[in-house]
C-alpha cells in the first residue's frame, strides 16, 4: 500500500474488475480513454485473472486507486518503455466520475511517480493525453509534467482527429516532497 | 515490387540474411537504431523467417530497399499500424554505408509514403529520431515531415541520455510537397 493525502494506491484485485468493466462501459469515462470497444465482464474478469495473477514487476507496475475509506475510485500504472533508459509511460483512469475534480487524480499521479522515481528507479515518466482533456492537462502540470510536443491529428475519436499531447518528467526535477502528503 | 526515383521496396526474402545479420552488428550503421546488443546469426535467421513467413499486410509492412540494379542496401518497415487512427510509425536502416548520403534513403521513405497514403489509405506516418542524428533529421526534413515535439531525455546511449525527436507528416502536406 503506498499512502496519499487523499488517495492510496493498492495491488489490483481480481473482484476490481467488475468496477473497471463498468467504467471501461461508461462513455463519459472513455470520452479521455483510447477505449473504444464494449468489453464484456468476462472478457475483464479473464483479463484480470491474467493481471492478478502474477505479481508486479518493473516492466509493468498497475495499481487500484483508493480513497482513504477504502473505495476504489480508478486505477493506474507505469509501464517501462526500455529498461536501458530508464524510461515509462503513465496511464491512469479516475472511473468514479463523482472524484473527479477534487485533486484525487493528481494526488494518485504524484504517488505513482515517486514509486517511479524512488522504487523502480526511472529516469523519465512521460504520458500521452488527448488535447481537448484539459482537466487532465491541469492535474499532470500540477504534478510536474512539461509539455513536450504535440502529434498532430494522431488520434481519430468520436468522428473526429485530434492532436495528442506529450508531457514527462524527468528525475531531476521531480520533487520528493510532493508525493508525501507535504503538499 | 514498388518502384521509386532511384530505389525499388520489395518483400523481404530469406536470402537477405546474410546482409541484415552484417549491418546489425555495425556500430556505425546501428548507432541511431533502437538495437544495442550484439546479435547471433541463428538469432537474425529466426527473425528473418518470421518477417518472411506470412504476406505483407495491412499491419505488417516491411520492404527491402534496393538500388535499380537489384543489390539490396537497406530496409524499411512500419512499426505500428493503427488502424482507427489510419497512422503509423515508420523505420528505416540503409545497412550499405557507401550510399549513405546520397539520397537513397530520402527516396525509400518517399516512395513508402506513396504507397501508404495511395494504397493503404493511411493519413498520418510518425516517427521518432535521436536529436543528434542531423543526417537523419535533414533526410526527413527534406521529404517533408515536421517536428512536432521533443521527447527529453529519453533515450540512453554512449554514457549519457539524449532527447529523442518526434516528426510526422500527414497525407495533405506530403501531397502538397510532391506536387
Amino acid at each position: 500500500m503506498i499512502e496519499g493525502t487523499l488517495v492510496n494506491l493498492r495491488q489490483r484485485e481480481l473482484t476490481d474488475h467488475l468496477r473497471t468493466h463498468a467504467w471501461l462501459n461508461d462513455r463519459e469515462v472513455t470520452r479521455f480513454h483510447p477505449t473504444r470497444y464494449a468489453y464484456s465482464l468476462a472478457y475483464e474478469e479473464a483479463h484480470y485473472r491474467l493481471a492478478t495473477s502474477s505479481g508486479q514487476t518493473r516492466e509493468r507496475a498497475s495499481f487500484a486507486i483508493e480513497t482513504k475509506e477504502g473505495l476504489h475510485i480508478g486505477n493506474c500504472g507505469l509501464t517501462l518503455q526500455y529498461a536501458e533508459s530508464g524510461s515509462a509511460e503513465l496511464g491512469i483512469m479516475v472511473g468514479d466520475t463523482s472524484y473527479w475534480n477534487r485533486g484525487y487524480g493528481t494526488d494518485a499521479v504524484r504517488l505513482l511517480v515517486r514509486f517511479g522515481f524512488e522504487t523502480m528507479n526511472l529516469h523519465r515518466i512521460a504520458l500521452a493525453v488527448y488535447d481537448f482533456n484539459a482537466r487532465g492537462i491541469a492535474s499532470y502540470r500540477k504534478a510536474g509534467f512539461v509539455d513536450e510536443g504535440r502529434r498532430r491529428q494522431a488520434f481519430y475519436h468520436r468522428g473526429c482527429y485530434g492532436d495528442t499531447v506529450i508531457m514527462s518528467i524527468l528525475r531531476d526535477e521531480y520533487d520528493p516532497g510532493a508525493g508525501r502528503g507535504m503538499a | 515490387m514498388i518502384e521509386g526515383e532511384i530505389v525499388n521496396l520489395r518483400a523481404p526474402e530469406r536470402d537477405d540474411l546474410d546482409r541484415l545479420w552484417t549491418w546489425i552488428n555495425d556500430p556505425e550503421v546501428i548507432e541511431h537504431l533502437s538495437m544495442r546488443y550484439p546479435m547471433s546469426r541463428e538469432a537474425e535467421r529466426a527473425w528473418v523467417e518470421m518477417q518472411t513467413a506470412g504476406p505483407l499486410r495491412f499491419f505488417d509492412v516491411r520492404f527491402a530497399i534496393e538500388t535499380k540494379d537489384g543489390a539490396q542496401i537497406g530496409s524499411i518497415a512500419f512499426h505500428r499500424v493503427v488502424a482507427e487512427q489510419r497512422s503509423a510509425t515508420l523505420g528505416i536502416m540503409i545497412g550499405d554505408k557507401a550510399h549513405w548520403s546520397r539520397g537513397y534513403g530520402a527516396d525509400a521513405i518517399r516512395t513508402l509514403l506513396r504507397f501508404a497514403f495511395d494504397q493503404m489509405n493511411l493519413r498520418r506516418v510518425d516517427l521518432s529520431v535521436d536529436a543528434d542524428n542531423a543526417r537523419g533529421i535533414a533526410c526527413y526534413t527534406k521529404v517533408g515531415f515536421t517536428l512536432e515535439g521533443r521527447l527529453r531525455q529519453a533515450r540512453y546511449q554512449r554514457g549519457r541520455y539524449e532527447d529523442l525527436l518526434v516528426m510526422s507528416i500527414l497525407r495533405d502536406e506530403f501531397e502538397a510537397a510532391a506536387g
